[in-house]
């Protein structure tokens, strides 16, 4: 136990003097901040066109009244959730490979393992290290988009939303720490290192990116500018009613979509922070008990990476791989 | 003139042995490969659901896709240059860089009297002539993929239109290539190296995008162009930024050339790319010899 946490307390060490890692952060900080603003910034556009509107009713001196756009504060972290999908997972990956890649380039490895540390320290010190890691990481990027929310978004955020984005930020967390064991695992049981970060690279670009992107070009709302059934002016009664039509499409389409765990990390965090309308101010307990699917496959992925990097990352084939 | 050819000879010999780039070349060629096939699938899946909503008399509005071309089946193979192709690009920009300071051939070579800017000038050409050997399966594939769906061969015009869209995805990831490059010649290590450029391909892709146009991350890898949102300083700052973006750059020109309608300016698009290419080059090609031998002196 004691040698699991002088290497967790290295690895920190380590992370906290690298420049690099500095620069992941701080970039990922400010897209999901600058997310958030451009969300924010967007509202406003509604807002005045709502104005604008009903000042021209008014001037028509028509007696219809218009419903105005409702601001729901959490609903303006939809791209600071895909950020973290996207270029998160990515950084996720460089924090991973680099835990192992780094001993292997330095040579570091041959003198840890000269150590009397038992078969799991090593390996159970960087998982440490990356959980502490990531957790920092997600405190101060929610943190950073809880403060873009209250001042420049002037949202009013209610007592129940800290709980949601409390829950959010630990799914976050989830993925992080997924995507960063996966590296680990690959760098430790490819023969080359430039093996294990193509391995991992290719992984990423097919699961984050691919997958979701083929699914989501097979929507046919999203065959449209502004939407397909927007330009064809159809309510969202008819809209269902016309979709159950093609329920074999969008079950093939939809089996394909959650084939990728981005996807549940995705619906997870949407209907969480209401992003998704079906979820919106929808009780916790009630969104926790619809996605529950997502919440366990995430947990499940999460953990079945983490013991797969215990498992990979041992003396026996470190060493054989550098010797 | 032999230092160049053999140069280049070695480039491409070196990029066929490559893993990495290997492995991003199946998976761009198999989504390459099956794209058409999503694309007709979905525009298929459109027209049925435009047929029930007349049929229940739900609206008058025209098939959205009464005025498609066949090659608006080729929509994601633009997605895919953007994402797997500029990713392939900067790897083999990186590894042909980084390949020469690892092994010291670099050192080597530059002992001779030998031209800096004709060295990397014909390193990059190698990865062009083999980037352009990739493009080219690449369009066989999508032309036959088309052809087969069609159940015709293509007409004349837009197998031109099909070839020149290549063309500009060719020109369109050499950009990555030579940004590839310079992280190699300017990075302290091996990840740093690779991942820079894949920052800034992810600030090109996603950040700017969204900054002037409101877009989510997400939507912007879906071919059909996001409404932009006017007002609050947002074209402002599109005109800024907008020119940064090159993926949506390549975006609009591919439209263009695809006839699939691009949106935005085709003057401003082709400009942005030329300028990025020639200052990448620039950069690129000015590379001081001692900077280059500077791990020499580590």
């Amino acid at each position: 136990m004691t040698s699991t946490l002088v290497v967790a307390r290295k690895e920190l060490l380590d992370l906290r003097r690298n420049r690099f890692m500095a620069l992941l952060l701080g970039f990922i900080l400010v897209a999901v901040t600058l997310s958030v603003i451009v969300g924010a910034a967007q509202f406003r556009v509604k807002l005045d066109e709502f104005h604008q509107y009903v000042a021209a009713l008014k001037a028509s001196g028509s007696t219809v009244t218009a419903a105005a756009p409702q601001l729901f504060p959490l609903q303006l972290l939809r791209g600071s959730i895909e950020y973290i999908e996207l270029i998160g997972a990515l950084f996720a990956i460089v924090v991973g490979y680099g835990m192992v890649a780094k001993e292997k380039q330095r040579a570091t490895i041959e003198l840890l393992f000269s150590r009397p540390v038992s078969r799991y320290s090593v390996a159970g010190g960087k998982l440490l290290a990356l959980a502490v890691t990531w957790l920092v990481a997600v405190v101060v990027v929610f943190a950073a988009v809880i403060g873009v929310l209250l001042v420049v978004g002037r949202a009013p955020l209610q007592p129940v939303d800290a709980g949601r984005l409390l829950i959010a930020a630990t799914v976050a967390w989830a993925y992080l720490l997924l995507w960063s064991s996966v590296a680990m695992a690959l760098a430790s049981t490819s023969t080359r290192l430039s093996t294990g970060l193509i391995a991992v690279l290719v992984l990423w670009l097919v699961v984050v990116l691919i997958v979701p992107q083929i699914g989501d070009t097979m929507d046919p709302d999203n065959q449209v500018p502004g939407g397909l059934f927007t330009s064809l002016q159809i309510a969202k009664p008819d809209e269902q009613a016309v979709l159950a039509h093609f329920a074999g499409y969008d079950t093939v389409r939809n089996g394909l979509e959650v084939t990728s765990v981005t996807k549940h990390y995705e619906r997870l965090s949407f209907a969480l922070l209401g992003i998704k309308d079906t979820f919106n101010q929808l009780p916790i307990a009630t969104v926790a008990r619809q996605t529950l699917t997502y919440s366990l496959s995430l947990v499940l992925a999460s953990a079945a990476a983490v013991v797969l990097a215990l498992v990979t990352t041992t003396r026996k084939r470190l060493l054989r791989r550098t010797s | 003139m032999s230092g160049f050819v053999a140069t280049v000879r070695h480039e491409v010999l070196s990029a066929r042995r490559e893993r990495m780039p290997q492995a991003l070349l199946v998976v761009f060629l198999g989504m390459v490969t099956i794209s058409s096939l999503i694309g007709w699938l979905t525009h298929r899946t459109v027209t049925s659901v435009w047929q029930t909503t007349v049929a229940a008399g739900l609206t008058t509005a025209p098939d959205p896709f009464a005025q498609a071309t066949p090659l608006s089946y080729v929509g994601n193979v633009v997605i895919y240059v953007i994402l797997i192709g500029a990713l392939l690009a900067i790897v083999l920009g990186v590894s042909s860089t980084l390949r020469g300071r690892r092994s010291r051939t670099t050192d080597l070579i530059l002992s001779r009297p030998v031209d800096v800017a004709v060295h990397l000038g014909a390193k990059l050409a190698g990865m062009a002539l083999w980037l352009g050997v990739v493009l080219a399966m690449a369009a066989t594939l999508t032309w036959l993929s088309i052809s087969l769906i069609l159940r015709g061969a293509l007409g004349a015009g837009d197998t031109a239109r099909l070839v020149s869209f290549f063309a500009l995805a060719w020109a369109f990831l050499l950009i990555f290539v030579v940004l590839g490059m310079l992280s190699g010649v300017h990075g302290s290590r091996e990840t740093s190296a690779l991942l820079l450029p894949i920052v800034a391909w992810s600030v090109i892709t996603f950040v700017l995008p969204q900054l002037g146009t409101a877009a989510l991350p997400v939507s912007l890898l879906n071919p059909v162009a996001a409404v932009p949102v006017q007002g609050a300083g947002f074209a402002l700052v599109q005109q800024v930024v907008g020119p940064f973006a090159l993926a949506e750059q390549f975006k609009t020109l591919s439209g263009t050339l695809l006839g699939t309608g691009g949106a935005g300016s085709v003057g401003t698009a082709a400009a942005a790319l030329a300028i990025a290419l020639a200052v990448g080059l620039l950069a690129l090609l000015g590379t001081k010899r001692d900077h280059l031998r500077r791990d020499l002196r580590d």
